[in-house]
């Protein structure tokens, strides 16, 4: 395998996560990402066409040495919500952003009180762009394991924002698309 | 954003606007990566090596600052004062609030009594715009809070915050979106998050990040605090010594930090190299003390102010030292002012996350 083509296609996308976990130490996470995917070279599956389940695994585990700064940053949007400097949620419309802020903290508040585990499989799922089963190879657990974690850790989040947590669990596949224009009450 | 859409689309745009990595960064990686591909002799040595660099931070791609965090990590030697360490005139002057700090002991808090830290905080609101991305909209918002620390620290906290005001704006874009974001605010939320209650300080459900156990166990000799300061801020920030000077800013503006500690912090903030006067009369929330800093990246600079001739900490500010964000050079990003003294009595009530419902199962509206 031709590792700088496998940086070239991928390093983005790890840093683009790393950043998003745990702020500026991406840079690290990056370039480390590929020097330990490139000491583990002959654990890489070759008939898997994805390289970028076990890269957000190999990232996954560097990840965890920062829990105290990514503890920091959920902390921070939990207190200060999206007035926080430097932790803007993607606000659209300025009117919106009482309510964005509110529901950011909520959800801010019950990932930082999550297990890292159920915060590792929600997260690599939202923010990692993984499916169940590129999520299962990432975290090296089976996929039944995931969907428990996952649907763990959605209703935390449901919780959290006071909507019906017994809201029947589902699978969001990827064909259904992503959605996100889509709002969906619970 | 609409507030009834799923939870996970919600989470999908939280942090949706990071940076991407910076052309510097992608090619030391690919250097780095390509460095240990490279050489297929020697290849047993070679490996251990890499997976050992691997462990802690890409070295050669960020130099010194690699080398000198694998010797803070490794722990063989220190890095704290074999680099140098601040400006004269700044070490003269953190030392001499450190000597005060322990000269003037701090008022004891008696059983029953608590210490009140109140904080005037100015913070930048940054929101984009739909338009045309990429570009911000910045206004300031200040907020004066109290704290209420319990004599045995382990009882109640009583933390009140109230609503933010407009402090400043930029143009008339700035002006009128940060009225309308207040007055909607203050409408729902008259008081703010209003009055929270927590035992031990677990406010919004978590832990204190600066609480009085870890503020117990750090080390009050300047070298080793110093030294552990880098450990726990290694790969954060623009740098190793920005980032340690940040955490001390940080530390010491929770107010809650003993004198001895405090003392030992400005004695290790004399030991890290590129701190100095930033301004030898401070003006911070109309107070009077001397600003010293240290250059946090390329935009901003991190300042504390204190008083030398009693120790005391007045507070911290982030300074733009060139203009951007929409917002010119010498643009104070925000600030924390404390003051601190010995209370009797802490105002009744107040909830785990107050008025603010961000704590599922908490009380709250």
């Amino acid at each position: 395998m031709a590792f700088a083509e496998l940086y070239d296609r991928h390093a983005a996308v790890i840093h683009r996560y790393a950043s998003r976990r745990i702020g500026e130490a991406a840079d690290d996470i990056m370039s480390e990402t590929f020097l330990v995917a490139f000491e583990k070279r002959e654990s890489f599956d070759d008939s898997v066409d994805d390289a970028r389940p076990w890269l957000f695994g190999i990232a996954t585990v560097l990840l965890s040495k920062h829990r105290r700064q990514e503890a920091r940053a959920w902390r921070g949007l939990v207190a200060d919500g999206l007035a926080a400097p430097r932790t803007a949620g993607g606000v659209d419309r300025p009117d919106d952003r009482l309510d964005a802020d509110r529901e950011v903290r909520k959800l801010a508040a019950a990932i930082h009180r999550m297990p890292a585990r159920d915060r590792d499989a929600l997260l690599l799922y939202a923010w990692g762009d993984l499916d169940y089963e590129g999520v299962a190879r990432a975290l090296g657990v089976p996929v039944g394991t995931v969907r428990s974690r996952l649907n763990r850790a959605r209703r935390q989040l449901r919780e959290a924002s006071g909507r019906d947590a017994s809201a029947e669990e589902v699978e969001h596949g990827r064909e259904s698309g992503r959605a996100d224009a889509a709002p969906q009450g619970a | 954003m609409d507030v009834n859409q799923d939870e996970l689309t919600l989470l999908r745009k939280v942090r949706d606007d990071v940076a991407e990595p910076s052309t510097t960064a992608i090619i030391a990686g690919r250097a780095a990566l390509l460095d240990a591909a490279a050489p297929r002799a020697a290849q047993a040595t070679r490996k251990r090596r890499a997976l050992r660099r691997a462990g802690w931070t890409s070295l050669g791609v960020v130099g010194a600052a690699g080398i000198a965090a694998a010797l803070v990590l490794t722990n063989i030697v220190g890095l704290a004062g074999w680099r140098g360490g601040a400006d004269p005139a700044a070490a003269d002057t953190l030392t001499s609030a450190a000597v005060a700090a322990i000269h003037n002991a701090d008022p004891v808090v008696g059983p029953g009594q608590y210490l009140k830290i109140e904080t005037n905080a100015v913070g930048i609101v940054q929101t984009s715009t739909v338009d045309q991305p990429g570009r911000f909209i910045s206004y300031e918002l200040a907020s004066t809070d109290q704290l209420y620390v319990p004599a045995d620290k382990n009882d109640d906290w009583v933390w009140v915050r109230p609503a933010s005001t407009v402090y400043k704006t930029f143009g008339a874009e700035s002006a009128q979106l940060a009225r309308n974001q207040v007055e909607q605010q203050t409408k729902e939320f008259p008081n703010g998050d209003g009055t929270l209650r927590a035992a031990a300080g677990g406010f919004y459900g978590s832990p204190a990040v600066v609480s009085p156990t870890a503020l117990a166990a750090l080390p009050r000799d300047p070298h080793q605090l110093l030294n552990q300061i880098y450990r726990m801020t290694l790969g954060a920030g623009s740098g190793p010594d920005s980032e340690a000077f940040v955490y001390i800013a940080d530390t010491l503006r929770s107010g809650i930090v003993p004198a001895d500690l405090r003392a030992a912090l400005y004695r290790a903030a004399a030991l890290i190299p590129g701190v100095s006067i930033t301004e030898k009369q401070a003006n911070l929330d109309g107070r009077i003390g001397v600003a010293i800093g240290i250059a946090d990246g390329p935009v901003t600079r991190q300042d504390i102010v204190i008083d030398p001739s009693t120790g005391l900490m007045i507070g911290e500010r982030s300074v733009y030292l060139k203009a951007a964000d929409g917002l010119p050079a010498g643009t104070v990003a925000g600030f924390t002012a404390i003051r601190t003294s010995v209370v009797d009595s802490a105002p009744a009530g107040g909830t785990l996350c107050g008025d603010v419902n961000v704590c599922s199962g908490s009380a709250g509206k």
